[in-house]
């Protein structure tokens, strides 16, 4: 006797069928599914709902609802769900599969209440997946900013005096484009050859440039919008790093091949904004404490004076100190193809710095050099960053912090 | 322009504030009829499920290789693969190999001339033949 197929038979009583592509971890859960093989009600934990009310009405068998739906083209409707390989990404329910996101997570040391959908979401980058809903345009906004605060703080309270321009290379050097890259290769992040719903959600997906091809137009260097752009100009108008033209958001660049590096480090921006999200402030303050204020990073080595005998004489007028001279501490082999002359420089009796040099003006630069930086690298014992006391109410820990007058401006 | 700044990166120090493995995935490839894999199958079938528990943040895979002898490869973080040929180890000797690969960093080994090498400079700075009582100015 033949047996006829459950499938077949009990249709009817089973459960709905799960959604082609999901729904997320919550829509999951209570088994919201969206019937047409369109991309829609896909909803994201880290995502604000556009059309919650649409929740209830995206049921099953709803042709007029389904109709309704405007932004898609109009697509066959069939009976089997959408291959994996015409998705732009991965599925978010084969992020609980991945083995890469699991050993991700557990080796960024991220706690296990962190959904690996989310840590699966935040490595697409918009040019793999023009959707907002699915890729991490908006996470990574959240995470720039997070992690543009975050630094610039911690290098103001530590380092009060620093002048503007040391500032954003300090910056840059702890989370510009080219840190978070680096970054993002520390954490074994590798990249799918390809973007699309078959690959592992563990790889990053982004949307190659072809071999010979060119930057995108956003990307490739602009002429800055005036010739002259001045420091006020780079704090007021363009990105934490003080370059001459803002960055391209994130929307911008939707399916369009970008580099590597750009989508690297949309990825840690779109973690650490996801961490925010998931997790709350307090542990991704100290994940930014782990893996970026951790890094070395001489900042004495930023500093490229170009007068600076002149700006310590600047210095010490404004200052009320008394007028700096260069004294020759002691010498060698003046005579010699080799000498060595060790100047310091003075202000009264008090020496303000010292350099060594094989003439008599490199040593009197290099001494001014050192006083300049011993005064800009001034550090405060104890510091408390003001993100610090976010939520709390006990605020008898809090010390004000220091705010300096600023650089020497000749 | 009074002063300008250069632009570096700063230096990641691997266990400084996060720390990182940098073992990556290891793969055990092992034979079902050359007695060669013989504890490489003990250790597939005992140990290597508490091995990977006690591992998370590696990524494993097993896979036969037929009429081969049983290899154990790493891949890390930095790009680089090890591989360790384990015929003929007992389950014991195959897990040391596995731990062997799981704490290496995927460099090459290098001789160490000083046993302490930092980054930092020295708190006592260098001598200088320059500074000191007998100068006399």
């Amino acid at each position: 006797m033949k047996r006829i197929p459950l499938s077949r038979c009990t249709s009817h009583l089973q459960a709905a069928p799960s959604p082609r592509r999901p729904s997320c971890l919550y829509a999951a859960q209570r088994s919201i599914a969206a019937r047409s093989n369109r991309i829609q009600a896909r909803f994201q934990a880290t995502v604000s709902i556009p059309n919650d009310g649409e929740l209830e009405v995206e049921l099953p068998e709803e042709p007029s609802i389904v109709a309704r739906q405007p932004a898609k083209p109009k697509t066959r409707q069939s009976r089997w769900p959408t291959p994996l390989e015409k998705l732009p990404s991965p599925h978010p329910s084969a992020a609980e599969r991945s083995v890469k996101l699991h050993a991700l997570r557990s080796r960024l040391s991220l706690p296990q209440r962190f959904p690996l959908q989310t840590l699966a979401r935040s490595l697409v980058h918009p040019s793999a997946d023009p959707n907002p809903a699915f890729n991490n345009a908006s996470l990574s906004i959240l995470g720039r900013h997070l992690l543009g605060y975050y630094t610039t703080e911690w290098l103001m309270c530590n380092y009060p005096r620093l002048p503007m321009a040391v500032v954003f290379a300090a910056v840059d050097a702890y989370i510009g484009p080219k840190a978070l890259a680096t970054v993002a290769s520390e954490w074994g992040i590798e990249a799918a050859a390809e973007p699309g719903g078959e690959v592992d959600p563990g790889l990053l997906q982004f949307m190659r440039i072809q071999s010979g091809g060119e930057l995108p137009a956003s990307l490739r260097r602009q002429a800055p919008w005036s010739w002259n752009v001045t420091t006020t100009h780079k704090i007021m108008k363009t990105d934490e790093f003080g370059s001459d033209n803002a960055a391209p958001g994130p929307h911008s660049l939707n399916s369009t091949p970008v580099p590597m590096e750009e989508a690297a480090q949309s990825f840690v921006r779109a973690l650490v904004g996801s961490l925010h999200l998931q997790l709350g402030a307090p542990l991704v303050k100290r994940f930014f404490r782990d893996h970026f204020t951790s890094r070395h990073l001489d900042i004495g080595t930023l500093f490229d004076f170009r007068t600076p005998t002149r700006d310590l004489s600047k210095l010490c007028a404004r200052e009320g100190f008394e007028a700096p001279v260069a004294r020759l501490v002691s010498e060698t082999g003046r005579l010699s193809r080799h000498p060595v002359f060790v100047v310091g420089v003075y202000s009264g009796k008090d020496k303000l710095g010292e350099g060594a040099g094989s003439s008599l003006d490199e040593a009197r630069t290099r001494a001014a050099a050192a006083a300049l930086k011993a005064w800009y690298l001034y550090r405060p014992l104890e510091v408390t960053v003001p993100s610090s006391t976010e939520g709390a109410l006990d605020t008898s820990k809090w010390r004000p912090n220091m705010i300096d007058c600023g650089e020497v401006i000749v | 322009m009074p002063l300008a700044a250069t632009r570096t990166v700063a230096k990641a120090q691997n266990g400084v504030g996060a720390f990182v493995l940098q073992c990556k995935r290891l793969e055990f490839h092992y034979c079902n009829w050359w007695g060669s894999s013989k504890g490489m199958n003990a250790f597939i079938k005992s140990s290597l499920p508490s091995f990977a528990q006690r591992n998370p943040s590696v990524e494993f895979s097993v896979s036969p290789r037929p009429r081969k002898h049983p290899v154990i490869i790493a891949h890390y973080i930095n790009g680089a693969t090890r591989s360790i040929c384990v015929k003929n180890l007992q389950n014991e000797g195959v897990r040391e190999k596995a731990e062997a690969l799981r704490d290496s960093n995927g460099e090459k080994n290098k001789r160490l001339g000083k046993p302490v090498t930092s980054i930092n400079e020295s708190v006592r700075g260098i001598w200088s033949p320059f500074h000191g009582a007998k100068i006399q100015i």
